[in-house]
């Protein structure tokens, strides 16, 4: 479509203005980052100021915060790591050997996500506490893992199926073992969907409370448990604290969309929608 | 005399273990090892919780009495039913649902279509980014943040208000207001999602239709109607159910914010089991409300499963 110059240049205000009232609260909360509690708290809001640096210092100063932000990483990255190795295994079944339950078990293990956090917290926190394996680290990966597997395999899946079998017939003809081309045939060719898949799955256990909370404990903390209890200090909330963990803890996830604009919609929809933004 | 090298590479027989290797790929035992580990995960984490809850339901059963454990039959679930509490828990939660979702929808198939056809903005992935961050936060932390925004002394937009109004609203502490306040965070947080899926939308229409609805100069809600919707229907409603399933199951932002008060006014149903849960610690009656969420929950998925089969046999014919 070809517009005219002015009207082209209204339309592009008119989306960044909504870009940006979007990030308002976003920002706002760097923003505090960067104040004091005083400038923080100000009545009328300050929107000029001398930022400073010192409640990031002061967040490291902070005992366990440190150990938090590790945790939060070690546990992340592990589960979706595992999920993703056991959804590629199963995606790969489901995607080439017709097997009568297929469809039954994807069917189960969407509606094992779509359930609310609430109804399975009673279940797994008597079963955690019975087993011994609260505030264990394994306990809190493999849970997390299984909380991505869910999606990791229907996104998965979605691109297994977009590779012709031909290519593993090829691949078997040839001499390949099974697992070769499993692994060296099939899997470099779903590299958006393992990245899809890995990202969003990151999200979601990076931002988790509620399961982290109950079946975590005093060494599996993760930032956003750490937060709420770490929150209030002699005086009613520490509001820079609050600010500057939040804008740290999310930094990562803002680079991730970012850099992997492309994949965001495949990974928000586990791979029932594909299409370009 | 001919090469016979190649021949003879060719009858040589593989190690034993590679041998053993083949014959267990091509065995039927190979597709099942590779769901072994998937089944494990789904039977520790899902069957054995499940089952353990299920039967829980039946039994009265609560940490912190001491008293023993009793089986009751049906009677939590009946209890539930005659709970007024629950029956509007039950209402709040699809109310929440509605509004959320609602708004969400219009406000985001609205911006996208805004955002149709710019591919030239300067800067276009910045502003992306920024229009998509709200829904990768944490909502445990972007909800205490909100706390403060809407705080009636220290907020911004009480702020602004009582510079208008010259009086300050206490969003999160007021009957009237909370419920809204709190749907205000979330349709700020999930509208992006709408925008994305009404992007998806729109990029399914060919455009070889679009050039010829540009040259018949059709109006554009006949555009709208005619031609993106036919294209992008199906795309919309599995972006409408995800956030219906979505929104049904919030818990951590309401609870963060309000703790589902002030009074019982954003007390949804997923709160009032984990209050039940984890403040008055009878298992037994929440391991029932769970059930019944558990068969909503199901009946959500198979919804969307029947939409996802039915837009695959529209691309398909």
């Amino acid at each position: 479509m070809r517009r005219k110059g002015l009207r082209r240049t209204l339309h592009h205000i008119v989306l960044w203005l909504v870009a940006i009232v979007f990030f308002m609260p976003v920002f706002w909360i760097i923003l505090g980052a960067l104040k004091t509690k005083e400038q923080l708290l100000a009545i009328p809001p300050k929107w000029l100021f001398v930022p400073r640096l010192a409640n990031f210092v002061d967040l490291f100063i902070r005992p366990n915060i440190t150990t938090y932000l590790i945790t939060s990483v070690i546990i992340s990255v592990s589960a979706v790591a595992i999920a993703i190795v056991v959804s590629f295994l199963a995606a790969y079944c489901f995607s080439r050997y017709q097997l009568k339950a297929t469809n039954l078990i994807m069917f189960l293990l969407l509606s094992i996500r779509m359930v609310p956090a609430a109804a399975t917290v009673v279940p797994v926190y008597l079963m955690y506490v019975a087993f011994g394996w609260k505030d264990t680290w394994l306990g809190l990966i493999l849970f997390y893992a299984m909380f991505s597997i869910p999606f990791s395999v229907w996104i998965l899946k979605g691109f297994i199926d977009g590779v012709s079998p031909r290519f593993d017939e090829t691949g078997l003809v040839n001499g390949g073992s099974r697992l070769h081309v499993m692994f060296k045939v099939v899997l470099p060719q779903i590299q958006p969907g393992l990245v899809a898949a890995f990202i969003f799955n990151m999200v979601f256990v990076w931002n988790e409370f509620l399961f982290n909370y109950l079946i975590g404990g005093r060494r599996t903390t993760m930032v956003p448990v750490a937060l709420s209890t770490w929150m209030y200090a002699q005086a009613g909330v520490d509001w820079t604290f609050v600010a500057a963990l939040t804008t740290i803890y999310m930094i990562p996830l803002i680079l991730a969309i970012f850099f992997f604009q492309k994949y965001l919609l495949i990974g928000m929809t586990f791979g029932t929608v594909r299409g370009e933004v | 005399m001919a090469d016979t090298s190649g021949v003879e590479y060719m009858v040589r027989r593989p190690a034993w273990h590679t041998r053993l290797l083949r014959s267990f790929e091509e065995s039927g035992l190979f597709s099942t090892a590779l769901l072994v580990p998937v089944l494990i995960f789904f039977i520790v984490w899902n069957i054995i919780p499940l089952l353990w809850m299920v039967g829980l339901s039946f039994y009265n059963y609560c940490l912190i009495t001491g008293v023993p454990e009793k089986w009751i039959g049906f009677g939590n679930y009946l209890d539930i039913y005659s709970n007024f509490n629950m029956w509007n828990a039950f209402g709040r939660t699809f109310q929440w649902v509605f509004v959320t979702v609602g708004v969400e929808t219009v406000l985001g198939v609205l911006l996208g279509l805004l955002f149709w056809g710019s591919q030239d903005l300067p800067g276009r992935r910045v502003a992306l980014t920024m229009i998509f961050t709200p829904m990768i936060l944490a909502p445990a932390s972007t909800g205490t943040f909100f706390r403060l925004i809407y705080d009636p002394t220290f907020g911004v937009i009480n702020y602004f208000i009582r510079s208008i109004f010259g009086m300050s609203i206490d969003f999160l502490g007021d009957r009237a207001w909370a419920f809204g306040a709190v749907v205000l965070v979330d349709v700020w947080m999930w509208t992006p999602f709408m925008i994305l899926i009404t992007m998806a939308a729109l990029g399914a229409v060919p455009r070889a239709e679009l050039e010829a609805a540009e040259v018949d100069r059709l109006p554009w809600y006949k555009l709208f109607w005619y031609v993106i919707l036919p294209h992008g229907k199906f795309i919309l409603m599995l972006g409408i159910l995800l956030r219906t399933i979505d929104s049904f199951k919030v818990m951590d932002l309401i609870y963060i914010m309000t703790k589902g008060g002030p009074g019982n006014t954003t007390e949804t149903i997923a709160i009032s089991l984990w209050r039940k849960a984890f403040e008055g610690f009878n298992m037994g009656w929440s391991s029932a409300l769970a059930v019944i969420l558990l068969l909503v929950a199901i009946a959500f998925t198979s919804i969307y499963l029947y939409v996802l089969n039915l837009s695959k046999r529209g691309e398909v014919s």
